[in-house]
């Protein structure tokens, strides 16, 4: 027989190492030939998008278009340290870093156009599209091409750090404030259970996530989509088959992982709740995507049989198992 | 050693290989094509896909010497950053890259079905991509992008 039923989860996450762990991201940025700046930086792209929402901060911060961002990453000879890729934590600490780096680059520039237009002081010079200029006399103007020209060809640089403030739990209570910011997130499912055969179905999914600020929504749908097929998989097909500490199922063959019939379109709602601490107000989302779609699944499979499933992958096997058990159970109160 | 012929990506080739090179090996260590990327090696992921005489395969499983008097397509020959694929641009503007390990693959594999099929049904396309395995996206993007692409070449 073939029920449907319905089920929610929900979640909130840590973002960063946390619990008092130094947790660390710097970035350098220089003036480059033609008035383009580089931004150096270690932190890892690894598709979720670092690259893209990085160089977007960076170009934000320096008013300027992102196509004159030079942004170089991934090869520790030529750039400061910036963590992992991890932790969900590049968005907020490393985009943190650029920003404070920027923000020491652009106070640079002024001090320079100071200098070279014989100004008094900064006050009043702006920096935006690749030249600083006095906001009530444009008039004087220095473009970063022309500083470039005029200095010593690429010594104009600034650094910037960003330190995550997050404070280490109490051993003996358990009190304290192991993460800061936290990210939260709603996750329901429609689902068909076929109690026959112990398949279950995804009919409709709906994904709510709270990103602070969607610096690239494209990218962040990208993430939402993409944890919860990875939750899909994890909750009902894959399966390590650990015995005896071996794995059993070490190949695609064995360890199923979805496909695109197995995944649908799922509807996505980016919440904006911009967080004061963050570049622009947004957060990390990499890992909590994954995490309220398997309380949401379990929670429609007991909403459509009435069972409640207490180890993963619920593959079809186990869940007949456990219907089966179930009726037994039912049967032995009557 | 064996001698074959085969064409890929338009170039004719005359090669000696081993008797038990694989084709992705031909085309990755013979031809330099790193495009064809490696994966399982047992035909479950997709990332060796590549176009042999109109259909697809994994490269993978499927012998050098079996290409004899192919015609092959890889990723590299379909197009490129000057004269780029509507298949490819549509990836590229729906945002269906992430990691970029199965787009090689995801790619050929949307060019022959839509060479097939030039208006296939979403159950169409998510069936024809069925042997690309990809862990970032969720196959979504990538479903719209081939979408995309169809409405384009159409």
């Amino acid at each position: 027989m073939k029920k449907i039923g319905r089920g929610i989860g929900l979640s909130f996450y840590g973002t960063g190492y946390g619990n008092g762990f130094p947790d660390v991201s710097k970035a350098r940025v220089r003036l480059l030939e033609g008035g383009k700046v580089g931004i150096y930086v270690g932190g890892t792209e690894v598709g979720q998008g670092a690259k893209t929402v990085l160089t977007q901060i960076g170009a934000e911060t320096l008013k300027m278009p992102v196509e004159d961002i030079v942004f170089v990453h991934e090869d520790t000879v030529h750039m400061p340290d910036a963590g992992t890729a991890a932790a969900s934590r590049q968005t907020y600490n490393t985009g943190n870093a650029i920003r404070v780096a920027c923000e020491n680059f652009r106070n640079k520039l002024k001090e320079l156009a100071r200098e070279h237009l014989a100004l008094n002081s900064i006050y009043g010079l702006k920096v935006e599209n690749g030249k600083i200029y006095l906001d009530f006399f444009p008039q004087k103007s220095l473009s970063f091409e022309e500083l470039f020209e005029k200095s010593s060809k690429g010594d104009i640089e600034a650094e910037g750090e960003f330190v995550a403030q997050t404070v280490m739990m109490e051993e003996e209570t358990g009190q304290g404030a192991p993460y800061w910011p936290y990210t939260f997130n709603a996750c329901g499912v429609e689902l068909e259970v076929d109690t026959l055969t112990g398949l279950v179905e995804i009919r409709k999914a709906v994904f709510a996530q709270d990103v602070g600020r969607a610096i690239n929504p494209h990218l962040v749908e990208g993430q939402m989509d993409g944890g919860f097929a990875m939750a899909l998989g994890y909750v009902l097909f894959e399966d390590l088959n650990l015995k005896e500490g071996k794995i059993n199922n070490n190949k695609f063959s064995k360890y199923l992982i979805p496909t695109a019939m197995d995944t649908l379109e799922i509807e996505k709602i980016i919440v904006e709740d911009p967080e004061s601490t963050a570049p622009y107000g947004a957060k990390g989302i990499g890992e909590p995507t994954m995490i309220p779609v398997g309380p949401a699944i379990l929670n429609a499979i007991y909403d459509a049989i009435g069972v409640r499933i207490t180890e993963l992958p619920v593959t079809p096997e186990r869940l007949v198992k456990a219907i089966q058990e179930h009726e037994k159970e039912k049967g032995e109160v009557k | 050693m064996k001698k074959i012929s085969l064409n890929v990506n338009g170039k004719d080739h005359i090669l000696e290989v081993e008797e038990d090179m694989r084709l992705i090996d031909l085309l990755r260590e013979k031809l330099g094509l790193t495009g064809v990327k490696e994966g399982c090696s047992e035909g479950e992921c997709g990332a060796c896909t590549v176009i042999m005489d109109g259909e697809v395969v994994n490269s993978c499983l499927v012998m050098a010497f079996q290409a004899e008097g192919s015609s092959i397509l890889t990723i590299e020959g379909l197009g490129d950053e000057e004269n780029i694929h509507p298949i490819q641009q549509a990836f590229i503007d729906v945002g269906a890259v992430q990691c970029g390990y199965c787009t090689p693959g995801m790619i050929l594999a949307a060019k022959a079905l839509l060479d097939k099929n030039p208006n296939p049904t979403e159950e169409e396309i998510r069936e024809a991509i069925s042997g690309n395995l990809c862990r970032c996206t969720g196959y979504n993007k990538i479903v719209q992008a081939i979408d995309r692409a169809k409405e384009v070449l159409r």
